[in-house]
């Protein structure tokens, strides 16, 4: 009987400062604080918890999307320390100490962050399930500097997939995010 | 006229940016069990006995449901072939046998793979073709394996081809084709204060899924109410039911709240796809250009459940002589079960494989004949009055010629002068031109109506505000938003004012799917009418409320053996050209630049109307380029987005997209559908452009570059054989 689809947890590509290093954690639940959202959360995962489930499931925040849980679309971006990466490929036991910020927290209150503006202005999204993750992608872009031009953003844009192919509105709506964010 | 024509932005995209809007897996709560489907995972067996008891023994799990659960265990859109569990009989690998129900997903899930199932492999039937063997296992044991053959025969195709001055023929086949809407299916189900069983997910028909849903639960319809949450997409892909009765069986079963999703390989393995087509085609012309006989054969892999085959089929079948008046017509168009995954619905329905045959055998055609393929299309393509090969006039509205000139105008403009390829450089590029035709709205007689309420409040000089109900999908094409614009123009309010309706199967009346184009015209027209109807009532100084039923004319059935009938009661018409680039060495193929001119009647919204546009030739990337479904003895192959290639922002090319109004008589303010077109003549398009490029046609999708460079091969093998001409 293999209907069980087993989770894939593979490590995050980041560098990220894992709690007492030394120790071997799980497999039972651990206690963790994360930082999300500029808000600190304590929760009790088991180490096997990527990030996108404990996001999404313990601490609520289902504005972060799960279209495959394999490092595969994008729709689960998330900013960690600024970087955005995909949130399913990384445990959250593996964030303790990060800044994570998630869709939810772009915004200043009422104030779209200048990027969501765009993407509204440009109409970047049809069903608008990749649009949390094309956001913070675009966000992260941006904030490193690797906008230098057309071709760039289809680059680096490319691990987002837009399954509606909103792609020449999203790609309108990240230039005008960029300035805007200039 | 203010409200429309306008790019009025989407009334959900602030919810859409903040993460706000919620998708089915977003309703989730805490308290719910949760489902977990056992999937056969082969694809032809006797199932011998299911033993739940170590499942059931497990901590967290509540329930193994089976076969045995479900009052009245068959569903399906057009045919209800299809067991919700199956009972003794497995069909495909994504069958479901028995659900499992538990206090957690984890524990949902090691129960699942707990339930020990005693299987009795039986043959495998996986290709079409040999399904209409005699002696093949049949897939379904009380019926034949051919789901339908429907035929046309118009003139007489054998005398055409004696006296043509030449005939060529040709052989195509077209793959599977996946969804991939990013939202995995998902849902909730809960019992009421009214006990009314509640549905909560995404689909593209409220009122057919309650009434299949109430049928598998002898209920009566009323108790059952369906509502959308979010719908992260759908391209067809929710037309049949999938996810959303299991769900719903779990907690009409066990009378709590259950929530059910599915991963990416559950998704991609249990709902249908895309059908695969084997095309095998004669043609005939003058040597003047004029076609004078087309003779197709096209059998489509129906794989394992009706799902709606027939439909497709009909349509394909249709189709096979694309927007051409040809004298001499025989078709034989075919669907079989298989045990493959099932075939249905997905944009085009089966409008593009029958185009990427027929437009590869008008430019071939050509190119036998010496003639330009431009000249060639202007002398054969419809106008107003063409009779179809069905026998009888196309609907009012013929937009072919107009968005063929059209896009000859365009691609003059942003096209380069075919570039004569240096022989030394590896990177070659090429333009093709193709023409297509879809129905828009349902056709062959299916039951075709859209329903609105308008409601409004008034003062004895003005009206308020209005209340829209009209039961429709917003799967992302942004047909509430359309919608609201047609009720703002009708009734000279602002968009504000307009309050919509949509998603709930208990307050809106049933307007049909979200589907074949159809949402803009019919549920568009429904809502028109009812405005203005609410408009008089108010004028008269009566209780302004008002239900109006839209019924487009009448379409029927196609006679089985000669194809007469009439199909459709509207068309929609487009033409591309494409340029692409193929390097020579790979065989990748890069698609450049896109002119894709479409006739849409009225555009309501120049944006959203773009958008499809742009989001269709997304799809038809993949479908003529990177998207290799691959389903072997059985087996899906390609279960993961890494093995499946959807088209990313690099794939994309420069699109002129070039909208046509050419009012439709019946659509309101002349609107008709478009959001399927841009698939239609795509794939015939690219072959075109990679011909010319290469000097090679590439007769299988998607085009590979293994099957690319295989063409490149060949045609430099045969270069110096000429072409058969007729006798
Ligand atoms: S859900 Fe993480 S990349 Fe798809
Ligand atoms: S808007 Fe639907 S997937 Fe991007």
């Amino acid at each position: 009987m293999d209907s069980a689809i087993p989770e894939l947890a593979t490590a995050g590509t980041l560098p990220s400062a894992a709690p007492a290093a030394a120790s071997i954690l799980g497999p039972g639940e651990v206690q963790i604080e994360l930082e999300v959202n500029g808000e600190r959360h304590e929760l009790s995962v088991e180490p096997r918890v990527t990030l996108l489930d404990a996001l999404r499931e313990r601490l609520k925040l289902t504005g972060t999307k799960k279209g495959c849980d394999q490092g595969t679309c994008g729709a689960c971006t998330v900013l960690v320390n600024d970087r955005a990466i995909d949130s399913c490929l990384t445990l959250a036991v593996m964030h303790v100490g990060d800044r994570i910020t998630t869709i939810e927290g772009l915004a200043s209150g009422e104030q779209l962050h200048p990027m969501q503006a765009a993407f509204v202005e440009h109409d970047g999204f049809q069903c608008g399930y990749c649009t949390p993750g094309q956001v913070l992608s675009a966000v992260a872009l941006v904030r490193e500097g690797r906008m230098t031009g057309d071709d760039a953003i289809r680059e680096q844009m490319s691990g987002n997939i837009c399954r509606c192919g909103a792609y020449e509105n999203i790609l309108a709506a990240v230039r005008d995010g960029a300035r805007r964010m200039a | 006229m203010t409200k429309i024509g306008t790019s009025i932005p989407r009334p959900d995209a602030h919810d859409k940016v903040t993460g706000a809007a919620l998708y089915p897996a977003d309703l989730i709560r805490e308290g719910m069990l949760h489902a977990k489907a056992v999937f056969a995972h082969r694809p032809s067996a006797r199932i011998l006995r299911i033993d739940a008891s170590t499942a059931l023994a497990m901590p967290g799990v509540r329930a193994v449901l089976t076969a045995a659960d479900v009052p009245y265990n068959r569903f399906g859109l057009i045919e209800t072939d299809q067991p919700l569990l199956c009972e003794d009989r497995v069909r495909f690998s994504g069958d479901r046998v028995a659900l499992v129900v538990a206090q957690t997903p984890e524990a949902a899930a090691a129960g699942a793979s707990a339930v020990k199932v005693e299987y009795e492999d039986l043959p495998v039937l996986t290709d079409p073709r040999d399904a209409l063997e005699p002696d093949v296992p049949r897939v379904h044991e009380d019926r034949s394996n051919v789901l339908l053959h429907q035929k046309i025969r118009k003139g007489d195709v054998d005398a055409a081809f004696a006296s043509a001055d030449v005939v060529i023929e040709g052989e195509f086949s077209t793959g599977w084709q996946e969804h991939a809407y990013l939202q995995p299916d998902a849902g909730i189900a809960y019992w009421d204060e009214q006990e009314r069983l509640v549905l909560e997910t995404a689909g593209q028909w409220l009122h057919e899924d309650r009434r299949q849903i109430a049928a598998m639960f002898e209920m009566p319809e009323e108790r059952v109410v369906i509502r959308y949450a979010k719908i992260g997409g759908a391209f067809g892909g929710r037309e049949d039911l999938s996810l959303p009765p299991l769900v719903a069986l779990a907690a009409w079963k066990l009378k709590v709240p259950v929530a059910m999703q599915w991963s990416r390989e559950e998704s991609i393995v249990g709902h249908h796809k895309r059908h695969p087509f084997f095309i095998t085609s004669k043609w005939a012309a003058k040597r003047d250009g004029t076609i004078l006989a087309a003779q197709t054969r096209l059998v489509a892999d129906g794989g394992a459940y009706a799902s709606t085959s027939a439909e497709v089929l009909k349509c394909a079948t249709i189709f096979a002589t694309g927007p051409y008046e040809i004298a001499n017509v025989a078709t034989d168009g075919i669907v079989c079960y298989t045990n493959n995954v099932p075939s249905g619905a997905f944009r085009g329905f089966g409008a593009p494989q029958a185009h990427f045959a027929a437009e590869s055998m008008v430019t071939r055609l050509a190119h036998a004949l010496g003639l330009d393929p431009v000249d060639v299309r202007r002398k054969n393509l419809y106008r107003e009055g063409s009779i179809e090969s069905t026998g009888l006039p196309l609907p009012a509205g013929v937009g072919a010629r107009e968005v063929f000139e059209r896009c000859l105008e365009e691609a003059r403009e942003v096209l380069p002068v075919p570039l004569h390829n240096g022989a030394v450089s590896p990177l070659r590029r090429g333009i093709g031109i193709a023409c297509g035709i879809k129905n828009v709205g349902y056709s062959f007689g299916f039951p075709e109506q859209a329903t609105a309420t308008v409601e409004l409040e008034v003062t004895p000089v003005s009206i308020r505000s209005a209340n829209v109900r009209i039961g429709t999908a917003d799967v992302g094409q942004g047909a509430h938003l359309v919608l609201r614009q047609i009720a703002a123009e009708a009734l000279d309010l602002d968009l504000e004012r307009v309050r919509m309706i949509t998603d709930d199967s208990s307050e809106a009346p049933n307007a049909g799917s979200a589907s074949a184009s159809r949402m803009t015209l019919m549920g568009g027209r429904a809502v028109k009418d009812a405005c203005d109807q609410a408009r008089r009532q108010w004028l008269a100084g009566e209780e302004p409320s008002a239900t109006v039923q839209y019924r487009p004319p009448r379409t029927t059935p196609l006679d089985l053996e000669t194809g007469e009938g009439t199909p459709n009661y509207c068309y929609g018409y487009v033409a591309q050209a494409a340029e692409v680039e193929v390097d020579v060495r790979t065989g990748l193929v890069r698609v450049v630049r896109v002119v894709s001119v479409h006739d849409v009647g009225r555009a309501i919204n120049r944006r959203q109307v773009e958008g499809q546009i742009e989001g269709c030739l997304a799809q038809a990337i993949g479908f003529a380029l990177t998207e290799n479904f691959i389903c072997r003895d059985g087996k899906v192959l390609t279960p993961y987005l890494s093995t499946y290639l959807l088209p990313t922002a690099l794939d994309m090319p420069e699109i002129h997209p070039v909208i046509v109004e050419g009012a439709d008589p019946n659509g309101p303010y002349g609107a008709r559908g478009m959001a399927e077109m841009a698939l239609v003549p795509f794939a015939g398009a690219v072959a075109a452009a990679v011909h010319d490029a290469t000097g090679a046609w590439v007769s299988d999708l998607p085009m590979t570059p293994e099957r690319v460079l295989h063409a490149i091969k060949e045609s430099t093998k045969n270069r110096l054989v000429t072409p058969a001409m007729s006798s």
